[in-house]
Parts: structure tokens; C-alpha cells; sequence
């Protein structure tokens, strides 16, 4: 009992701690990639500082949606990390919900998030919930089924259970197929999810292209600070999510001092490889054009598809 | 002379009425005509296919002091020939109406709603009359350029509401965008109707920040006002500079030496680099690709340096004059130009081989914000977005200025009219000009940099005058006035011909891409609102 609540902090802890760096870290590979210095891989940190210490100005056109919704969003997407495995493959929440429960989880947040964007009746706000709805109902089913293609292999939606069995190299498949393609599949919605290029494009200050930004515009002080902690969380969550389920060897599978050490810099060190490639990858590609995100996002859903599919054909 | 000829029997003939004038520059008629049979005969040289004259100018000016009336000018440029045709009439005694050419040529449309605000003549048959420069919040009645208004005067503010174009229906939204942007972008308001994403209307509403600029140049003498040409539109300093003091020259009958010729359009190349290069930069950074902004943005700099180390202003700021330029650049120092200006040309060579290879980025420049040759005619576009949608217009080989006459240019061409289009006539023009630096060290003669005015002009004199800047055609037209004053200066930069079109290439495309759109065409807000 004891342990478990100790795991249960321990992870809360590395998520909080560890998304801005990850955040900073994407930055600084763009900088150096655009023959910059580039600020340092901590100045997320020091601006969650600087926000919380600020005054925040609310719209006298809002409604309690736009104060909670911060709150919700945080919570919500830091709920959804703690079920998915970091440094230990047995999360302590893992009892508490699946696949199923993750993604709604993360619907939640991008949910208030659009209604957020609404309530303050900006032109951008409304722009931004309107892209956002369009996305977010793409890449959900894009994501089930990527993760569903995984779970059949492992027979349980239970991210845990799918993780420890993969460390453990139990009940592992000969044709790595299924896997290759839901890896796919996630990669292109986690891009989308997290609002990076070629989706949207977190450094722009061009209002009319943006898409996660846009809703967040009439934000500020704690509430803002607030929303970016939650959307490094989301990075986090995503990025935790792709290198468990695909590449979870390393992490402690026991709760050992030792076991659990290894796990940590394992984790610390996939993570951040995984953040610098999405950094190289935002300066080889311009981003797309709105209605194009439909197309890469329809091609992330028949890679998902493809992956289940397979995994029938591989059985029989 | 020829054409000359030749237009000026052709229009005679058709208008027996019109009296000819000396021509006031070299490749350019001048008619007074009476004021009700001026929208026939700009229809007819607006569209008789022999001349097809494009409405290059249109201005107006205040003579009371002088005669009882106020002037009109219409400056016509025939596409053929790139003969300039001059009409103007007058507006005598008490008369404040003329009537209005709109109807027929668009391309009139703000010049006149200008006209209407600055002298509160008012052009009937308008279809907008609504207001243009002066905001609601100005008071009734107030006419700068009225010349009993004094240029110190400070406005009450009037409550007053600007009457946006409207489209209604289901789904319909309208999207206010500025003047105060996100980011660093100078004030402009833009209201979109937008059923979903796509742009079903665009309206413009400029003019946030009037400076009284055409209202200053009365106030300082010939020679002065070269410090307030410069700073008409910041990034186009020399292109203004090099333009108004051609015109003053023109009026004191002052020959710039050779040298200074060549120098003159070797800044004005430089200028025209450096913005380019920017240009490009900016327009990869609006579709998220940073790699291909951080490198133009490096080159960019590397101008600004050179511009530096030339002149001691990254902006070029004070290097021309009246009779010449400033600053004399030994031949060890143009050789080092031409080297340094190598080296960046390879490396553009190598940035523009990435930005064209890269297929994501060639997917939203294509068919993104089309302007088409017909709309661009109709609008009378020139300078690179012209270029971009088939208007072979390029005033360093239609009208030859500075060095230009020795220094023949190859003008880049586009038909598409996409802000790929822009982007590719940026490109070429790059190469373009520092294959013309190249020509300068080359062939520049040596010998003085500059000659002295020795005489004023008459009262009453005026002239017109054109360059090539680096956004398009830059046009003076200086009357002088008193003891070496300035009468009447009116400024055209190509911005305020630009804008409008812009209303046109954004339809049908999606809001998201507007920005891009947007930076394709890159006008300048202070140069459109003096």
C-alpha cells in the first residue's frame, strides 16, 4: 500500500518535473537546427515560474467555463498520464482505467478546451475551436484503433498489462507488422494531439493559422501558465505513451530501487531522443495546409486500420 | 518620338476640343482638357487597343493661392510603349465637383475617394464614396491639403461609424482581424466574410496612422525634403530618395555626373537584395518552415552589414542627394562588394534549391492567393506581384533611370499569379541583381559624385518622376514653389496600388492561408498611408 502510493507520487512528480524540459528540449533542436542559440532548455520552467506570478485578466464576456477550464484540462491530461506507464511498467493507477479511458480522458480536456475557446467570443477563439473540432474528431478514432491493433496482440486494453507483457518479451509476435504500422499511426496523431508542425505551429503569432493557440489567445497569467503546463503534460503523456508501448525494454517491471533507477534514465533518455526527432522533423516540413490535415490524418487511420487488419491475417 | 507623335495625333484627332501642352519630361504628352469630357477621353485611352494606357497617377492640387482654382492630373502609362499621357483640367471658382472616372477604370477608385479627403473635391459617379484616409473621428469639413489649412493644426476627435460591405445569409461570419496584431505587423484592419474557412469577401480599412507627409513636404525646401522622402516607407529608403530627387533634378535642370548614376543604382540594388531576401524568409517562416527563414534571415543580414560598412546605415539612410550621392565607394571597395555578394549568391543558389525541392512547402505556395492578369490589368498591379501575374512592367527597362540605360535588365516573369509566382520573381530578381552589381564594378566611370544646384525654379514648375523600387513603381510628382519651396509634392508608392488587389487574389482561398497570402505581396502600410 505504502509502495503504491510512493509509486503514484513518484510518477505524478516525473511528469510535472520532467514535461517542460521536453518542451524546451524541441525548442533548442529547432534553434540549433535554424543556426541559432536558442534560449535554454530550461526557459519553460522560468516562464510557468514568471505566469503563475502574473495577474491574470479575465474577459467581463466570460462565464465559469473559461475560469474552469484550466483546471480541468490540467487535470484531466495529468489523470490520463498516470495511467500510462513511464519508468515502471505496473503503474499504481493502472486499476483505475484503459485505453478507452485514456483517450476520453484526453477528449475531456480538448473538449473544455473548445468551449473555452468559445466562451470569451473572440473571432479567433471561435476559429480555433472550430479547427481543434475537426482534429480532435480525426485523430480519436486513429488512435483507438492504433492502440487496439496493439492490444489484440497482447490480448488486454490495459496499458500496463500491454507494456509489462511487451518488456517481459511475453506472447511476443514473429511479424512485427501490426506494430510498425500503429507506430505510425500514433506518431502522426501525437504530432496533431501536441499541436506540432506539420498540424499547427506552436512558435507562430500569426492568429489567423492557428489552431491550438488561437483558443488559448485570451489566456494569461495562471490560467495560461496552467494551460502550457498542461500541454507539455500532453507531450509527455504522448511521448511516454510511443516509447512504452513500442520499445518498453529497460523499464522496471519490479519495484526494486535498482529495477526502478534503470527504469527512470531509460525513460528520461527515449523521451528526449523521441523529442528531438519531432524537433528535426519540424524544420524539414512547412506546415500543411488546413484542409490537408484531413489527409494526413486519413492516412494515419488506414495505417491503424491496416495494423489491426494484419494482425488477423498474421493469426489465421 | 515616334509614339509621341503618333498618340498625340491619335488623341487630337479624336477630341478636338484638347489643347496640348509642352511635354513635361522626356516620353510623355500633356493635355488640358475640360473637366466634363474627362471620363470619355480616359476611357478611350484606357482602352483604345493601339494605346491601353494604364492609370499610373492621379492627383490633385491646391493653386488658390495662386489663380482661383483647384487642378486635377491624370497620368496615363501606354503599354506598349510605356508613353506616359498627362490630362489635366481645372476646377475653377467655387466648383468642387469633377466628375468621376471610377465607373471605367478601377484602378481610380482610391485615388479618388483620396482626392475627396484630402481636398474635399468630390467625384460624382463615385460608386464607394465613403471615407478613405480621414477616419470617422476626424471632424467634418477638415481638408488637409487644402492650403489654408495650416499643418500644425491639431484635430478634435467626432464620433462617427465606418460602413463595412456586408454579406448575409446562414453560416456567413465576419472575422475582424487587427489593426493590432499578434505579432509585429504594422496596423492594418481586415474584415473577412467567411462561410466556414473559405474567404467569400475581403475589405480593407488602412490608413490607422497618417502622418501628414505630403502636407510636410510643403512646409520644407527642395533640397531638405530629400530627409523626408527617405523615410515615406522605412524599408524603401533609397527607391524614395532616388525618386524624389530625380524630380527635384528635373526642376533645377541639374545633370547628375555618371559615377553617381551608377552609385545610385547600385544602392537601389542593394536595397532591392536585401528586402528580397527578407521577403523569402518571411514567407517560408508563415508556413512553419524555419530552417529556410533562419538562413534568408542570415543572408538578409549579412546585406545589412555590407550596407553598413558601405554607407554607415544599415538602411542606406542619407546616401542620396540632390545632384548625386554622399558617399563615393573606391574600386578596392566595389570588388569586395562583388566578392561578398558571391558568396551569398551561392548560398541563396543553395537555399532556393531547398525551398523549391521541398514538396510540403510547394503545396501551400501553389495555387495559394491567385491573381489573375485580367485583375491585375484591371487594378492597374505593378512591381513584383505585377510581375508575378504576367504584367511585363519593370520601369529599370521601360523608362531607364540612373545607370539603367547601360545597365540593361532582365525582367523575371511569372503568368501563374500564386504566391509561388511572388516568390519565384524574388528568386530570379535576386540573381538579377547582383548580376547588374556585377555589371556596375565593371563599366562605372570615374569623375565627381555629385553637382551643385545653381539655380531655383519657377514658381509653379512641376515635374514627374519614376523608379523602380523593390516593392514596384515609385512615382514623385514636385511643384515648386516660392524661393526654392515645395508647392506640391505627391507621393505614390506601389503599395497604394497593391492593396486593393489583394481584396481580389484572397477569394475563395481559407483564412489560414491569408497571412500568406499577405506576406506574398508584403506592402508597406506606411508608405500607402502618407
Amino acid at each position: 500500500m505504502f509502495d503504491t502510493i510512493l509509486l503514484l507520487v513518484a510518477q505524478t512528480t516525473v511528469l510535472l518535473a520532467f514535461s517542460p524540459f521536453l518542451v524546451g528540449l524541441i525548442r533548442k533542436v529547432k534553434a540549433r537546427l535554424q543556426l541559432r542559440r536558442g534560449a535554454s532548455v530550461l526557459q519553460p520552467y522560468a516562464d510557468l515560474a514568471k505566469l503563475f506570478h502574473k495577474q491574470p485578466v479575465i474577459s467581463t464576456t466570460t462565464s465559469w467555463i473559461f475560469t474552469a477550464t484550466p483546471y480541468i484540462v490540467f487535470a484531466s491530461i495529468l489523470t490520463a498520464g498516470l495511467l500510462v506507464p513511464t519508468f515502471i511498467s505496473q503503474t499504481p493507477m493502472n486499476f483505475a482505467g484503459n485505453i478507452i479511458a485514456l483517450v476520453y480522458l484526453l477528449a475531456l480536456g480538448t473538449f473544455f478546451l473548445m468551449l473555452a475557446g468559445l466562451d470569451a467570443g473572440s473571432a479567433f477563439g471561435g476559429m480555433g475551436s472550430s479547427r481543434e473540432a475537426i482534429v480532435a474528431s480525426l485523430t480519436e478514432p486513429a488512435m483507438m484503433l492504433a492502440i487496439f491493433a496493439i492490444a489484440l496482440t497482447n490480448g488486454s486494453t490495459n496499458l500496463s498489462t500491454i507494456v509489462h507483457k511487451t518488456a517481459l518479451l511475453e506472447g511476443i509476435v514473429t511479424d512485427p507488422s501490426p506494430h510498425l504500422m500503429a507506430l505510425a499511426a500514433l506518431f502522426i496523431v501525437a504530432l496533431a494531439e501536441t499541436g506540432r508542425v506539420p498540424v499547427d505551429n506552436p512558435a507562430t503569432h500569426l492568429e489567423l493559422t492557428m489552431i491550438h493557440e488561437a483558443m488559448v489567445l485570451e489566456y494569461s497569467g495562471r490560467y495560461l501558465a496552467l494551460l502550457e503546463w498542461a500541454a507539455g503534460l500532453k507531450l509527455a503523456v504522448f511521448l511516454s505513451l510511443i516509447v512504452n508501448v513500442f520499445a518498453p525494454w529497460g523499464i522496471a517491471t519490479a519495484v526494486t530501487p535498482t529495477a526502478i533507477g534503470i527504469g527512470l534514465l531509460v525513460y528520461v533518455v527515449k523521451t528526449a531522443a523521441l523529442a528531438v526527432f519531432i524537433g528535426v522533423i519540424e524544420c524539414m516540413f512547412a506546415k500543411l495546409r488546413l484542409f490537408r490535415v484531413t489527409d494526413l490524418l486519413g492516412v494515419a487511420f488506414i495505417l491503424a486500420l491496416l495494423g489491426l487488419l494484419f494482425f488477423y491475417i498474421l493469426r489465421s | 518620338m515616334s509614339e509621341a507623335i503618333f498618340c498625340d495625333d491619335l488623341l487630337t484627332a479624336a477630341f478636338p476640343g484638347i489643347l496640348k501642352h509642352d511635354p513635361i519630361c522626356a516620353k510623355s504628352s500633356h493635355f488640358t482638357v475640360p473637366k466634363d469630357r474627362l471620363p470619355a477621353i480616359s476611357h478611350y485611352i484606357h482602352t483604345q487597343p493601339s494605346l491601353r494606357g494604364r492609370l499610373t497617377l492621379l492627383w490633385a492640387c491646391d493653386d488658390r493661392p495662386v489663380r482661383d482654382s483647384y487642378g486635377l492630373y491624370y497620368l496615363f502609362t501606354l503599354e506598349a510603349s510605356h508613353h506616359w499621357v498627362v490630362l489635366s483640367t481645372e476646377l475653377a471658382g467655387h466648383d468642387r465637383l469633377f466628375p468621376s472616372i471610377t465607373p471605367h477604370i478601377h484602378a481610380a477608385q482610391w485615388y479618388e475617394r483620396e482626392i475627396r479627403d484630402m481636398f474635399g473635391l468630390i467625384p460624382q459617379g463615385h460608386p464607394d464614396l465613403r471615407r478613405l484616409v480621414r477616419h470617422e473621428h476626424w471632424p467634418k469639413g477638415t481638408h488637409p491639403l487644402q492650403k489654408d489649412f495650416s499643418w500644425n493644426n491639431v484635430l478634435e476627435r467626432q464620433q462617427g461609424e465606418y460602413r463595412f460591405h456586408h454579406i448575409e445569409g446562414e453560416g456567413v461570419f465576419e472575422v475582424p482581424v487587427g489593426p493590432i496584431h499578434a505579432g509585429i505587423i504594422e496596423s492594418g484592419h481586415f474584415r473577412f466574410s467567411v462561410a466556414g474557412e473559405p474567404i467569400m469577401q475581403l475589405e480593407l480599412r488602412h490608413f490607422w496612422k497618417h502622418r501628414g507627409v505630403e502636407k510636410l513636404f510643403e512646409q520644407l525646401t527642395l533640397t531638405d525634403a530629400v530627409l523626408l522622402a527617405e523615410r515615406v516607407s522605412g524599408d524603401t529608403t533609397v527607391g524614395h530618395a532616388l525618386a524624389y530627387c530625380q524630380a527635384v533634378e528635373a526642376l533645377l535642370h541639374l545633370e547628375v555626373p555618371r559615377r553617381a548614376n551608377y552609385l545610385r543604382s547600385l544602392f537601389l540594388e542593394l536595397e532591392r537584395l536585401y528586402n528580397h531576401l527578407g521577403d523569402i524568409g518571411a514567407m517560408c517562416n508563415d508556413t512553419a518552415y524555419a530552417l529556410a527563414h533562419a538562413h534568408c534571415g542570415r543572408l538578409k543580414e549579412r546585406i545589412m552589414q555590407l550596407n553598413d560598412r558601405l554607407t554607415g546605415s544599415r538602411f542606406l539612410r542619407g546616401v542620396i542627394e540632390v545632384g548625386g550621392v554622399t558617399q563615393d565607394i573606391e574600386s578596392r571597395r566595389l570588388v569586395e562588394i562583388v566578392e561578398e555578394l558571391s558568396h551569398i549568391q551561392s548560398d541563396f543558389s543553395e537555399v532556393g534549391a531547398i525551398i523549391f525541392a521541398n514538396a510540403s512547402l510547394t503545396d501551400r505556395l501553389e495555387t495559394t492567393g491567385v491573381l489573375n492578369e485580367r485583375t491585375a490589368w484591371d487594378h492597374a498591379v505593378i512591381g513584383i506581384v505585377g510581375r508575378a501575374s504576367g504584367r511585363d512592367c519593370d520601369l529599370r527597362r521601360d523608362r531607364p533611370f540612373a545607370a539603367y540605360d547601360e545597365l540593361p535588365v532582365n525582367v523575371a516573369l511569372y503568368r501563374y499569379g500564386d504566391a509561388r509566382a511572388r516568390l519565384r520573381v524574388r528568386g530570379d530578381e535576386i540573381h538579377e541583381s547582383i548580376r547588374l552589381i556585377r555589371e556596375v564594378r565593371d563599366k562605372i566611370p570615374n569623375g565627381p559624385i555629385a553637382s551643385q544646384p545653381r539655380s531655383l525654379p519657377k514658381p509653379g514648375a512641376w515635374t514627374l518622376a519614376a523608379v523602380e523600387g523593390w516593392r514596384g513603381e515609385i512615382l514623385y510628382m514636385v511643384m515648386a514653389g516660392e524661393d526654392g519651396r515645395i508647392h506640391r509634392c505627391k507621393v505614390r508608392d506601389p503599395s497604394f496600388v497593391n492593396w486593393p488587389a489583394i481584396q481580389w487574389a484572397v477569394l475563395g482561398n481559407i483564412i489560414p492561408d491569408f497571412p500568406l497570402i499577405n506576406k506574398s505581396f508584403n506592402l508597406s502600410y506606411a508608405g500607402n498611408d502618407l
